[in-house]
């Protein structure tokens, strides 16, 4: 049943999503257990004594529970979102090579889209008020046009000149904000525009047949609008991973990858490079496009600065940190990039309040109440040295980025496939 | 479809569409030129403050874009930490001339009271400044970048993002986000010629970027700058014919790293900033100062000269003429206006202005 | 692969299912419509009191009928229990305008610990929970959520939420959740019925530039006047106020410069149009970066005229900088609060000796009047709500609801009592001149001076924000 790994007998069977049984059965389980986060299911939820010291865990939930919580909520949610997001910048480069500091750019064309489709109009901004089945798919489509207009000056560009470039779009992407008609769109500058509720209706001034943005009662559970948007980002996302996965292991993806790894080469052997860098492009902004929407329908206000060069940074360290060219890396990533944050916060608090024993110890020498002792200052100091919690996550980020480039290039992907192909061969080296 | 074909095709669309854009330029740059005349003409006064103020932005954009351009025609990277470094060589420099200490020690500062005038004073504590900006270079050259030798480029460039990030916090903790002076000895005074009003740091960015440009050239022609280009050239054989890679890197480092402070310095002056003083948005001058590079070539620093000078030009004449205008193409539109004029410029000349054309093999 | 996409297949539908039959009660289930009207708040309690009963699961239900022995029947929900009453705080300690908050955020856990030393409130001690918002909205609600979740994270009410927008984002769930929540910002929409849960405090934007303008026309005898706003909640707010206050005076609006300052840009365009307007006086809501480039920008260029600002338009650290003299020369800085120091008011009193002993090294700024000012409003809703017996949310929402803040000549008082947002809102405004010369970076709250402001005005209400009939300036 287990079947033989690395021995494929057709090709078919080489490029399948999930080649053995394990994979799939795993992967069957897992995403039952996405499924099922928001809600108290018993067996999750039992208390495994020795695991309640932990301080991220929250109230003593073992495993990964602790992420339905509704303090996590929506970080989880978040990480769903950027995931979809990062998988298209993946597509643009980390599969076709072309690399992007401007997906957030991308991600706003999305949003504004979105809310121009979506949201009523009123004397101070535009809308249509249309239903989610056009303003999510037009959020998206709208985001590729754009890509497809900026392609062909990218295509011309290589390398650094065309991150400098992308980079650009970021800031005049901004500044649209300020221009009288793009205000009209997204809302005055500085303040941003309420993105409407996510309600599936059939037409305009129908009855929702399912409201997202309230709480409600779905089978057996009650659920909260948080646990709403969780579970239809969720169904999305999985239909982003599947979607991007097809586009990388057929014709398009291979294509991409040749232009990559050496474009004259591809170029030379029948692969039209213009055609497949402007397809990566549409693509990935499709993505950005649904993500950015999605983005400010989760916190249900557009704001045009939000889509600025940090958020780009953010793509480009997820893809590197979680390993270029691979979606699942590209997933593992993103919930790093965005839950790392929160558990270094949740853990200084938890050292903080900490008194004795292992955690005590460490508090008293990585803390500081008073400012005189230890890295972090616990309390709320004036800035200076030591900084806060909050300035060292972005530090943090900062060396992320660093140390992953420097020691592990191919990022906690390839950390995986290291130990992974350890325990394989295990007990032999090779 | 053949391959062939198909890049005929591409390149013929292209072609034309590069034309059509050449066109257009020649029209707008004529229509311009038109528009200038007629402002010169009406009021030559202001025109000419005008002038001088753009030759002050001009110039503080040129010694940032300078820095760039060393490290780049070194280490093939940009350097996205070019505004975080200028904070930081003008927080030291403000650091050395407001407090009693040496900063980041308790040790009385002996350059507070070295006699003589005030600026004595301050012109040691720029070169303790710069020594200062020079060795951060080094150490993040030595830490961060010298162990990426012979990985892709893009990996590098990402590094002096992640280093952006460090630095700007430990930049905006250090300062406290506050205002802080630097006491430059000229201030914001300026002189009258005319009716026009030329503040002194127009003048002194402009004799900086000036004298930086020709020490850059001249640095060229001796022994070590000459290594240098061989470095940019091909490094693995700069490498066989027994040049010192390691060493390039780490002086085109600091010397990168003291342009940005220069570039920081005169970032607090007019017409940058009116206080005189560094501030955390100090730093995204850098991020201004980028399209002059890549609008003038990422490996060329007399590009970097043309094009600071020429993106300065633009902000300014644009932020003063059409002022009119604000209601239609968005308030803050100067901070727009380097990166819209770096696009025209890409779509004529995909390697900027000077920049070489990389040949491609299979 | 075909059992997987078949699997995912039956999943989605499962869960689509689940979602299309489910969803039906959500209508009737879920809410008696939210009371929009404030004073019938003070009916929530009674049929608040059955509700927290299925929620937390840990809590035996017993717990609720049984008063306490020691203390007197005080109901509790969320963030209270017999030692202590948590107050949850979303400030930006990081982000743009972290200079601000963190010194407010200071100057409050400093007015908690003095009651905290004074016996605290019923008993109990207040704890207070920092939460750093990044200045950006998603973070703001992620940790509001966090706040106001209702397991033993939650907090009681919200202390502070920084920004207009990010308040904004939050205001439907403070209804929802009955929380108040005392609001960082001075937007003249806080008042309006959307966000009755929001507590705004102090002369909003848009009245403190109608007080302002009427000041700097009345002391300069103007005829003209530029206004150079932010773009946004902020600026815009102040920009209608002084747009306001012109047509009342009768000041022709020479250059209207609404939204014209984008924080960072390059400012020649805004100079050229107030050197070109020639205008006699210039009201700006910016920051104080941005007042700098324009002020000395305009000065360099030639031009003459007086200078107005509200709100984070001025910082006192600007005096020791180049631009310092022409501010001392040139303009008068507007705000909601009396500084630090100046008057001799009985709160100002109470703040000097709160920081005095409690923080004595931090430095001499105004900013922790800020802090002293919201620790009223939230120890006088803490303590009413005790008298009234009732600590849960509702009840310390409904407690604030009910009455009127004395902030002992510090500020306009603030009346939460009542319905017509025309009594509620502030009005009076504070002057100052500024000068670099008595500028003091390095004074301490134990010194007399150093921030460089001297009142000229104090609780000043000119005749067009008397005369103005509340509603929302720049709404949001």
């Amino acid at each position: 049943m287990f079947g033989r790994p690395h021995l494929y007998t057709s090709y078919e069977q080489e490029t399948k999503i999930l080649p053995t049984w394990t994979q799939k059965v795993f992967m069957a389980f897992f995403v039952m257990m996405l499924f099922l986060l928001p809600f108290d299911i018993p067996v999750l939820t039992d208390d495994i004594p020795g695991f309640g010291w932990v301080p991220i865990i929250g109230d003593g939930i073992p495993g990964f529970r602790f992420l339905g919580d509704e303090n996590y909520m929506r970080s989880t949610t978040l990480v769903l979102i950027l995931t979809i997001a990062a998988l298209g910048l993946n597509l643009l480069s980390g599969v076709a090579g072309q690399v992007s500091l401007g997906h957030a750019f991308f991600m706003g064309v999305g949003a504004c889209a979105g809310v121009y489709l979506g949201g009523e109009a009123n004397s101070q901004v535009w809308g249509h008020g249309l239903p989610i089945w056009i303003w999510l798919p037009g959020a998206g489509v709208t985001a590729a046009l754009v890509g497809v207009v900026v392609s062909p000056v990218a295509v011309r560009l290589r390398g650094l000149y065309l991150a400098i470039v992308t980079l650009g779009l970021v800031f005049v992407g901004i500044h649209f904000g300020n221009t009288s008609w793009g205000r009209k769109i997204a809302g005055p500058p500085s303040l941003g525009r309420e993105f409407q509720d996510v309600q599936l209706k059939f037409w305009k001034e129908d009855n929702a047949l399912i409201d997202f943005s309230d709480d409600g009662r779905w089978l057996w559970f009650d659920v909260t609008d948080a646990e709403k948007y969780y579970l239809l980002f969720l169904v999305l996302t999985i239909g982003f991973v599947l979607l991007a996965k097809n586009i990388m292991r057929t014709r398009t993806g291979r294509a991409l990858q040749a232009i990559r790894d050496r474009d004259i080469a591809a170029e030379i052997m029948g692969v039209p490079e213009f055609r497949y860098k402007v397809i990566a492009f549409a693509v990935s902004s499709f993505f950005a496009g649904v993500a950015g929407a999605l983005y400010a329908a989760l916190s249900s206000q557009l704001l045009s600065d939000a889509f600025n060069l940090f958020l780009s940074v953010e793509f480009i360290a997820i893809i590197l940190i979680g390993g270029a060219g691979t979606n699942a890396g590209t997933v593992i990533g993103t919930f790093f990039v965005v839950m790392i944050p929160r558990f270094v916060e949740d853990l200084t608090e938890w050292l903080a309040a900490a008194e004795g024993g292992v955690a005590g110890a460490v508090a008293d020498v990585v803390l500081t109440g008073g400012g005189d002792f230890g890295l972090v200052a616990s309390g709320i100091e004036s800035q200076g040295w030591p900084m806060s919690v909050y300035d060292w996550n972005v530090v943090l980020f900062g060396l992320l980025i660093i140390v992953f480039l420097i020691f592990e290039p191919l990022g906690i992907y390839g950390i995986w496939v290291r130990i992974r192909n350890y325990w394989k061969r295990w007990p032999f080296s090779y | 479809m053949t391959a062939g074909t198909e890049t005929a095709a591409t390149e013929g669309v292209l072609v034309t569409k590069s034309n059509i854009a050449k066109a257009a330029a020649a029209g707008v740059a004529a229509c311009l030129a038109i528009f200038l005349a007629k402002q010169l003409i009406q009021d030559p006064d202001l025109f000419f403050q005008t002038f001088m103020k753009s030759l002050g932005l001009g110039s503080t954009y040129a010694l940032i874009a300078l820095g760039f351009v060393l490290i780049f025609k070194a280490t093939q990277t940009v350097n996205f930490a070019q505004g975080a470094l200028a904070v930081a060589g003008a927080l030291f420099l403000s650091f050395m001339v407001a407090d009693d200490h040496i900063p980041l020690t308790t040790i009385a500062n002996p350059l507070n009271n070295v006699g003589g005038p005030a600026w004595v004073g301050w012109f040691l504590s720029l070169a303790v400044a710069l020594c200062f900006a020079a060795v951060l270079g080094l150490l993040i050259e030595r830490l961060a970048i010298r162990p990426m030798i012979g990985q892709p480029l893009f990996s590098v460039a990402v590094i002096t993002l992640g280093l952006e990030f460090i630095l700007r916090t430990a930049n905006n903790d250090t300062s406290e986000t506050e205002f802080r002076s630097l006491e430059i000895p000229w201030g914001v005074d300026g002189f009258n010629v005319g009716e026009a009003f030329v503040v002194w740091s127009y003048v002194a960015a402009t004799v900086t970027a000036g004298v930086a440009f020709l020490a850059v050239f001249l640095f060229y022609r001796t022994r070590l700058g000459i290594a240098m280009r061989a470095v940019a050239f091909d490094q693995e054989t700069a490498l066989a014919q027994g040049i010192n890679v390691g060493r390039v890197f780490a002086i085109a480092w600091a010397a990168g790293a003291v342009l940005a402070a220069i570039g920081g310095i005169f970032g607090t002056q007019p017409p940058v900033k009116q206080t005189g003083a560094i501030d955390p948005e100090t730093a995204n001058l850098a991020f201004r100062a980028l399209p002059a590079v890549i609008l003038g070539g990422l490996d060329s620093a007399g590009g970097a000269l043309l094009g600071g000078l020429i993106i300065g030009l633009c902000e300014i004449y644009a932020g003063q003429y059409m002022a009119g205008l604000s209601e239609q193409i968005g308030a803050g539109y100067p901070l727009i206006i380097p990166y819209v004029v770096m696009l025209i410029g890409l779509v004529v000349r995909p390697y900027g202005l000077f920049g070489t054309p990389e040949i491609r093999r299979v | 692969m075909n059992r997987l996409k078949w699997l995912l297949a039956v999943m989605v539908a499962l869960a689509m299912l689940a979602a299309a039959c489910g969803d039906d009660d959500t209508t009737d289930a879920d809410t008696p419509d939210p009371d929009p009207d404030p004073g019938g708040a003070t009916e929530d309690p009674p049929e608040d009191l059955p509700d927290p009963e299925p929620d937390p699961p840990e809590d035996p239900p017993e717990d609720l009928p049984d008063p306490e022995p020691t203390t007197p029947a005080i109901a509790t929900d969320v963030g209270v229990d017999d030692d202590t009453i948590r107050i949850g705080f979303l400030s930006d300690l990081s982000g743009i305008f972290a200079g601000l908050t963190v010194p407010i955020t200071d100057g409050s856990q400093a007015y908690f610990e003095r009651l905290n030393d004074q016996g605290g409130i019923a008993g109990r001690m207040i704890e207070v929970v920092v939460r750093d918002t990044g200045y950006d909205v998603p973070t703001h609600q992620t940790h509001y959520d966090e706040l106001a979740g209702s397991g033993p994270d939650g907090v009681v009410m919200i202390g502070t939420s920084t920004g207009s927008p990010h308040t904004a984002s939050i205001r439907e769930d403070l209804i929802d959740d009955e929380l108040a929540g005392i609001v960082l910002s001075w937007n003249s929409s806080w008042a309006s019925a959307g966000s009755a849960n929001v507590f705004e405090w102090g002369t909003n934007y848009c009245v403190e530039a109608m007080n302002g303008v009427s000041w700097l026309a009345d002391a300069h005898d103007a005829k003209s006047i530029a206004i150079v706003t932010f773009p946004g909640d902020y600026g815009e707010d102040g920009a209608i106020g002084a747009k306001l206050a012109a047509e009342a005076l009768g000041l022709e609006v020479v250059y209207d410069g609404q939204g014209s300052v984008v924080p960072g840009a390059d400012q020649t365009p805004v100079i050229t149009n107030i050197v070109e307007s020639g205008a006699d006086i210039v009201w700006v809501t910016t920051n104080a970066s941005s007042l700098a480039e324009l002020i000395g920008g305009a000065y360099g260029e030639g031009f003459t005229g007086q200078w107005g600002g509200n709100g984070p338009s001025f910082s006192s650290l600007l005096l020791p900088t180049a631009v310092g003299p022409i501010l001392t020369a040139n303009y008068t800085h507007f705000a909601p609060y009396a500084s630090i120091g100046s008057g001799d008011s009985a709160g100002m009193a109470d703040v000097l000796s709160l920081m005095r002993e409690y923080a004595p090294d931090k430095q001499y700024l105004s900013v922790y009047i800020n802090s002293w000012l919201m620790g009223e409003i939230a120890r006088q809703g803490l303590e009413k709500a005790a008298e009234n017996g009732d600590l849960t949310r509702a009840g310390v929402t409904a407690a604030l609801q009910s009455i009127e803040v004395d902030f002992q000549g510090l500020a306009a008082n603030a009346n939460y009592a009542g319905d017509d947002p025309n009594d509620q809102i502030a009005r009076g405004t504070w002057v100052y001149a500024v000068d670099h010369e008595t500028y003091n970076g390095d004074a301490t709250m134990l010194d007399d001076e150093g921030e460089g402001l001297t009142m000229i005005g104090e609780n000043y209400v000119s005749e067009a924000a008397a005369n103005w009939e509340y509603e929302p300036c720049f709404a949001i």
